[in-house]
């Protein structure tokens, strides 16, 4: 039986090899000249609205077909892409005001770029920008995050293509408006005469390739729901042409399918905002370095473990000193990732201005967490499980989402180095609706908590850290503070931060937060995720951002090079 | 054997029907495949023991290892042993396909002889019961219940939280849909059994149904059950590796044969063997106990015995 | 049947934890609470399981079927393509099987006992042994990724320009569901042929001296189709939902997948009435089984005599 397995082991071994040299035949072949771009993703878009429900897979088709008013380039710096000039308090289109109602505010002035226009040639105007409004802030509506168009309080239509935002209050951030997915009123007004029904009616989602929806490059000429969405070139389209006739967007939920369908040529790249995960690239790499280029984008999805500081176990800041102390975060990164992912210090992404990078994390020394059990009371080894003075095992709890290979992973060797010191960790995952519909948002883990966070530059942890946002009975589950992290000096920061105009200034407060996030351990910080482009060595132009705006955005600066 | 059951027993005296099942060579063979998976499955620790590893022992700078006498089958991406890992998975891959195809035999039993020996009404209604679950959409229902929140059944919340509780589930589930193929067959039966003479007779003698059923329907109806039993044991693994690829079965870190070929699918490209194991140990365990079941069916059904004279 | 099947499936999903909000809102830390409880008024959300069920119902029988939460489109919609796919993949791959299950199983009753017979019976059972994800994907590694003759998943778009560009696309789904659906046909039909050959009516016919191949197809086959129809019509049913884990590997929109996203994605609307319609499949299949042994059986009961 066993020489039957070895041979047949050999068999396999022997066709892949036959296969590496198949592909690397196949890639000696130059590439013809493109006009069709095929590009492999992981996920359907669930609606083709721009406000309803935020899912990667759909932001990541209609950055092709339209565009945002602001948005952060490739370097993470604020640009206009609709309007012509970023309003700020230096150039005079952004004013502080303070109305009786609304208390401080600020008022902005957009103008639209002169030539934009919807994909049947009607001109996009400050009244599209109206309408998209007045479906924003409806309570009926149904869209995910309505925030932004509760905070703007008023509008002004100065012309066609200029308008002033009235909004109640003064962030730093005031001029990111890239929330703000303007809609064609031409086509949208008359399916919101009903605003509940809207949702249901809108263009989107019933007329999909109707090119008056769409402002950019590209517009949808075809849907087939759960396999692909092909994009036509938009023959309105008023900025720079991009180089292919029609783009293929391609489906493949199963990402051994996704990269065989890339081996056979069905797909020519797989997108790094929803593709293949680190590990797999990293050997697609190492086996087809001819055939493809792979590049690397640490990115703001930060996969963290938040401790539950109800537990009594935990609430001791020695305990959570010593299992990040116990745990060799680089070594993880080194060994799984190929270095790819570095160790995050903080909850503030490397790539962010506001990052403090003379802050340093807690260092992996064992000897450092034995020592720091035992001055917590821990010192006693017993069937290599530490128990305490009155016989109770050191034993936490490790969830974490079903199904996420890359996740469970990581927990495995973390609970073997944690195992290593004596602390018994028990693991008890559940599926994603669960541990989000439930177990977090109701604060019911009892130890740890490995999931990750979608933030932005300089995204304010308001939510997340300040103690005011502890989900429970009291103020009605708000808030994703799931630690239950309570610290004065934190929830001043928060405040301040949020309406600190001045950036050197800011930076100083982000940093004290920092500090304190670092050394108070609340949360385990482990990685920013890092997505893995697939591209083909003939494609040029294409700049991972690493922030919430894909790269499709920047379509038209995509090429077929040498 | 008690003196009393032999005049009824109508199956091939045994010694015919191992003979029978020794000129199978395809059951012969089956039957040590799968005694072979069983015993090393469960001297897994004994071989943990002896090459002084654990299944979970995750070593970063051994990933992906290939054979060696440390590792006979090499190690997977977090460096662990994959022998060990395939041992341990083919411990609860084959509890799960034994225990759960047992659970159904008894329960159809059960309820087959009820339907089939009391009759009327209770027969109708248990026949239309057994209607229904299979009319069910079996994939659809089992990704339903899998995906149930046990807390909100009421639960307690330790429990439903458990490290084995995705084992349970899905023994569970398994039982609750498999047993309506014993049960038609046990009824069908006992419909005819319950007409024959030395039935009628113990009736005659005042026999609680009870005893009845136990003693002299029960023994005449052991070859097909054990053969449907059997058959059933190689669907139950498949259905558990089904799940498993669903991402609604066994749970990781404890392996199963399922999770493991689920887990290992990503890898296929960079270390085919991973996944080469698990699915040929699914593979052959079915068919084995494929075989296997026919094997008996063959062997144990009167029938065939005449046209092999 | 239906009614109390469609009330028994919105009672399991209501079951399961969470809801499309908390998905929805999962990793977004920018939804505020304020969002979620507006969303979940909006989506009829607040209120208690069994008013939703009468909503439901009242909604269904005056037509309204209501609309796909992730798929933002009237729930037939949603469906009728999903069925079109699944029933060109499952009618290709279904007539392929009974086809080759059929004479497989006939030859090898033939043959009984021979060295063919065995090797028949050996490779059925190895297609229902075989774990359909993991032939499926070496089907993938053999024809995608080494030979490069197929694609390895998804459906032909507007850049298939012949009808054999669309049709690659359906090879290796049909041919993995194929594999795994023979191996039960080719054993029905051996079982019942053999069941056939040795009743007296077909020795009668031998002795009249007709030639064997007049016999099977003939007489034989023609009776020993009966418990074939049956079990076919079965697994008819069956097989509706059952093609999910190929539609999955494949990318291949269909039914199966469709019921899983919906369950998964806590899809009520979708989910029900997908579900719904593969119960009534598999109904439909049982009556059609039935059906078939009313029409055969007088003329098997003549031919066939007691048994």
């Amino acid at each position: 039986m066993t020489s039957a397995r070895l041979l047949f082991q050999r068999i396999v071994l022997r066709s892949l090899k036959g296969c590496v040299v198949a592909l690397a035949l196949c890639a000696a072949i130059p590439a013809v000249a493109k006009d069709r771009l095929t590009i492999g993703i992981t996920q359907f878009p669930a609606t083709f609205h721009p406000s309803i429900n935020s899912m990667l897979a759909k932001t990541y088709i209609l950055s092709m077909t339209r565009r945002p008013l602001t948005a952060y380039d490739a370097d993470w710096n604020l640009v206009c892409m609709l309007c012509v000039e970023l309003p700020t308090l230096d150039n005079g289109l952004a004013v502080l005001e303070t109305t009786a109602e609304h208390g401080a505010g600020i008022a902005l002035t957009f103008t639209l770029h002169p030539d934009a226009v919807w994909g049947d040639g009607r001109p996009l105007t400050s009244h599209d920008v109206a309408f998209t409004w007045e479906v924003g802030r409806h309570e009926m509506t149904g869209i995910a995050s309505a925030e932004l168009y509760r905070r703007i309080h008023a509008l002004d239509i100065i012309d066609d293509k200029t308008f002033i935002l009235h909004v109640d209050r003064v962030t730093f951030d005031y001029n990111d408006l890239g929330g703000l997915d303007i809609l064609p009123e031409h086509i949208e007004r008359t399916r919101f005469a009903n605003p509940s029904a809207y949702r249901n009616k809108t263009a989107y989602d019933t007329d999909t390739t109707n090119e008056g929806l769409y402002s950019g490059p590209y517009v949808i000429d075809d849907v087939q729901i759960g396999s692909h969405v092909v994009l036509g070139r938009n023959p309105m389209w008023w900025g720079k042409e991009p180089a292919f006739d029609s783009i293929v967007v391609r489906v493949i939920e199963n990402t051994a399918a996704l990269e065989a369908n890339l081996l056979s040529g069905s797909i020519d790249m797989i997108a790094g905002e929803l593709g293949l995960s680190l590990d797999q690239a990293i050997s697609l790499e190492k086996r087809h370095a001819g055939r493809f280029d792979v590049r690397y984008q640490s990115g703001l999805i930060y996969e963290h473990i938040d401790l539950n500081l109800d537990n009594p176990i935990l609430l001791d800041l020695r305990i959570r000193q010593a299992l990040v102390h116990a745990i060799n975060r680089d070594r993880i990164s080194q060994q799984l990732f190929a270095g790819r992912q570095p160790a995050a210090v903080s909850n503030v992404n490397p790539l962010d201005k506001m990052f403090a990078n003379d802050l340093e994390g807690l260092e992996y020394a064992p000897q450092k967490a034995a020592q720091l059990l035992r001055d917590a009371g821990w010192g006693t080894l017993k069937n290599g499980v530490l128990i305490n003075e009155n016989g109770d095992p050191l034993t936490l709890e490790f969830m974490t989402t079903t199904g996420n290979r890359t996740r469970e992973l990581v927990q495995q060797v973390l609970r073997s180095e944690w195992k290593a010191i004596g602390i018994d960790i028990n693991i008890t995952n559940q599926p994603a609706r669960v541990f989000f519909g439930e177990t977090m948002t109701e604060r019911l883990f009892s130890g740890l908590g490995m999931y990750a966070w979608i933030s932005a530059p300089e995204s304010v942890p308001r939510s997340t850290l300040h103690s005011a946002y502890i989900p429970g009975e009291h103020n009605g589950f708000e808030g994703q503070n799931y630690p239950g992290f309570r610290n004065e000096r934190m929830d001043e920061l928060i405040d301040a931060i949020e309406i600190e105009l001045d950036e050197e200034k800011r930076r100083t407060l982000w940093r004290e937060l920092q500090e304190i996030y670092v050394t108070e351990v609340p949360v385990i910080p482990l990685y920013f995720r890092a997505n893995a482009f697939i591209l083909p060595k003939w494609l040029k132009g294409l700049e991972p951002t690493g922030h919430q705006y894909p790269t499709t955005l920047w379509i038209e600066d995509w090429s077929v090079g040498q | 054997m008690n003196s009393s059951s032999i005049p009824y027993k109508q199956s091939p005296p045994k010694a015919l029907w191992v003979q029978q099942f020794q000129n199978r060579p395809l059951g012969v063979v089956s039957i040590a495949i799968i005694v072979c998976l069983i015993a090393a499955s469960a001297l897994a620790p004994l071989y943990n023991f002896v090459f002084n590893i654990s299944p979970d022992q995750v070593d970063l700078l051994n990933r992906f290892a290939g054979p060696s006498l440390s590792n006979p089958l090499g190690t997977d991406e977090l460096g662990r042993d994959v022998l060990s890992r395939l041992l341990h998975g083919g411990q609860i891959s084959l509890f799960i396909g034994m225990v759960a195809a047992g659970f159904a035999a008894i329960l159809g039993t059960v309820l087959g002889l009820t339907a089939g020996y009391f009759g009327g009404r209770l027969d109708a209604v248990l026949m239309r019961f057994t209607d229904i679950v299979i009319a069910l959409p079996l994939l659809p229902v089992l990704i339903v219940l899998a995906a149930i929140d046990l807390g909100e059944l009421g639960l307690s919340n330790t429990f439903a939280s458990h490290e084995y509780i995705s084992l349970v589930r899905i023994i569970t589930i398994v039982v609750l849909f498999g047993w309506t193929t014993t049960a038609r067959l046990v009824r069908a039966s006992t419909l005819s059994l319950r007409e024959q003479p030395f039935v009628l007779a113990a009736e005659a003698q005042g026999a609680t149904p009870a005893r009845i059923m136990a003693v002299h329907i029960l023994p005449n109806l052991t070859s097909p059950i054990i053969v449907s039993t059997t058959l059933a044991i190689g669907n139950i693994i498949l259905l558990e590796s089904a799940l498993s690829f669903l991402g609604l079965g066994i749970q990781p870190p404890t392996p199963s044969w399922g999770n493991l070929l689920t887990n290992a699918q990503e890898l296929i490209w960079e270390a085919p063997a991973l996944a080469f194991y698990p699915g040929f140990l699914i593979f052959l365990t079915v068919i084995s106990f494929n075989f296997l079941g026919d094997s008996l069916r063959e062997a144990l059904d009167p029938r065939k015995n005449k046209a092999v004279e | 049947m239906l009614a109390a099947m469609s009330f028994v499936i919105f009672v399991l999903i209501g079951l399961m934890p969470g809801d499309p909000i908390d998905l929805m809102i999962s990793a977004n830390p920018d939804v505020t609470s304020e969002d979620a409880e507006r969303l979940r008024k909006l989506h009829g959300l607040d209120q208690p399981l069994w008013q939703r069920y009468v909503n439901w119902a009242s909604a269904a029988l005056s037509g309204d079927f209501g609309y796909s939460r992730i798929h933002a489109k009237p729930v037939f919609d949603v469906i009728s393509p999903a069925l079109q796919s699944t029933a060109i993949l499952l009618g290709l791959s279904f007539g392929l099987s009974v086809c080759i299950g059929i004479f497989s199983g006939v030859f090898a009753a033939y043959h009984q006992n021979r060295r063919l017979d065995h090797l028949i019976n050996f490779a059925a059972f190895a297609g229902i042994s075989i774990p359909p994800f993991w032939l499926a994907i070496l089907l993938i590694i053999l024809f995608s990724v080494i030979l490069r003759i197929l694609p390895a998943g998804g459906m032909g778009t507007v850049e298939a320009s012949s009808l054999w560009e669309s049709a690659r696309y359906f090879v290796l789904p049909i041919v993995s569901l194929t594999i795994a659906s023979v191996g039960s046909h080719t054993r029905y039909m051996r079982a019942a042929m053999i069941d056939v050959l040795r009743q007296d009516f077909i020795r009668t016919a031998q002795a009249k001296g007709l030639s064997p191949s007049r016999v099977v197809l003939g007489h034989a086959l023609r009776n020993a189709m009966l418990p074939v129809i049956t079990v076919v019509a079965l697994d008819f049913g069956a097989l509706f939902s059952g093609a999910l884990i190929t539609e999955m590997i494949f990318a291949y929109p269909g039914m199966g997948k469709l019921i899983f996203d919906s369950i998964m994605g806590n899809d009520f609307n979708l989910a029900l009435i997908a579900l719904l319609l593969a119960t009534a499949m598999t109904l439909l299949g049982n009556l059609l089984a039935d059906g078939a042994y009313v029409c055969l059986d007088p003329r098997i009961r003549l031919a066939g005599g007691s048994r």
